[in-house]
């Protein structure tokens, strides 16, 4: 049997099931599986019907290739592990680690309105930014935004503060700074 | 999905995994889609069928985890060339964590 009849039909199922795909992708597919297939030909040496059967069966049928394509499309990433059918997209959803990290970080601010707030304050926030970065749902780009954004509004709320606890500190007789947020601080500016 | 219908749990298992196992092979070197696909069906029972890793190469292009560069091959036309780029590189150590975790989990169960 002429084994290029073999790889013809084959191509030829791969393009009429490929019909469901974008033009594009349907070219670029057909020239991957051709590809393929001659580097495997070339990898074999020969090109005898068995050599080229199991090339074609170890590539799986046409339409499966293709039905994975376009299944692909509407499957999210990140489902690595979760199963497939009822809880398929869990991955790109929140967990503990998320929801506690939002929490902890919106929870800094109401803090520094109790006594030793600002400790509070900076504790919940580093306890927060721990929680995102182990967060397994959000991006690299998202955290490195996520931290860039608290870390300078700490570092600017810090530095404003700073020349106010100085100064309370350099009354006669000297008044240790009220622990807790900027508001007790500000009312001992002279 | 047909209620109690069966399904081979390792399809489900694989179809995760293994796109991950492609980000791998390529962080080893820069390498072209036929030898991902050689070393991914030489590590056994990883893929069933190996024409599936074309769909799942073009979807890592697209998300922007692999990068790709055509060059000259000295037999053939010019081949592409994948490698991964920083958030490639990224997701992959956060799955290896998180699989690491997870088989240490299952494996803890089966032990008991």
């Amino acid at each position: 049997m002429d084994t290029d009849v073999l790889v013809r039909d084959y191509l030829g199922r791969l393009e009429a099931a490929a019909a469901v795909l974008p033009v594009n992708r349907r070219a670029e597919l057909a020239a991957e599986v051709r590809e393929h297939i001659d580097a495997a030909l070339a990898e074999a040496g020969r090109s005898d019907e068995v050599t080229v059967r199991n090339i074609l069966e170890r590539l799986g049928s046409p339409e499966e290739i293709v039905a994975v394509e376009a299944g692909q499309e509407r499957t999210p990433r990140g489902a690595a592990i979760a199963p497939a059918g009822g809880v398929a997209g869990t991955g790109s959803r929140w967990g503990a680690v998320e929801v506690s990290a939002v929490v902890l970080l919106g929870l800094a601010w109401p803090a520094l309105l109790l006594p030793f707030g600002l400790f509070l304050w900076l504790g919940l926030g580093v306890v927060g930014l721990v929680l995102v970065w182990g967060s397994g749902v959000w991006t690299g780009r998202r955290k490195l935004i996520t931290t860039g954004i608290v870390v300078a509004v700490y570092v600017l709320l810090i530095l404003a503060t700073y020349p106010v606890s100085v100064t309370c500190t350099t009354g006669d007789p000297p008044q240790p700074c009220p622990p807790g947020g900027p508001s007790p601080i500000v009312t001992n500016i002279p | 999905m047909v209620a109690g219908e069966t399904r081979d749990p390792l399809t489900e298992l694989r179809r995760g995994v293994v796109e991950h196992c492609v980000l791998a092979v390529m962080r080893q070197k820069e390498s072209y889609a036929y030898e991902i696909v050689r070393a991914l069906s030489n590590a056994g029972g990883l893929v069933t069928s190996e024409g599936t890793i074309y769909p799942l190469l073009s979807r890592l292009r697209r998300d922007g985890l692999v990068e790709t560069t055509w060059r000259e091959s000295e037999s053939g036309p010019p081949r592409r060339y994948y490698r991964l780029t920083s958030e490639g590189q990224r997701a992959l150590d956060a799955f290896v964590r998180d699989w690491t975790r997870f088989s240490d989990a299952v494996d803890a169960v089966f032990a008991a």
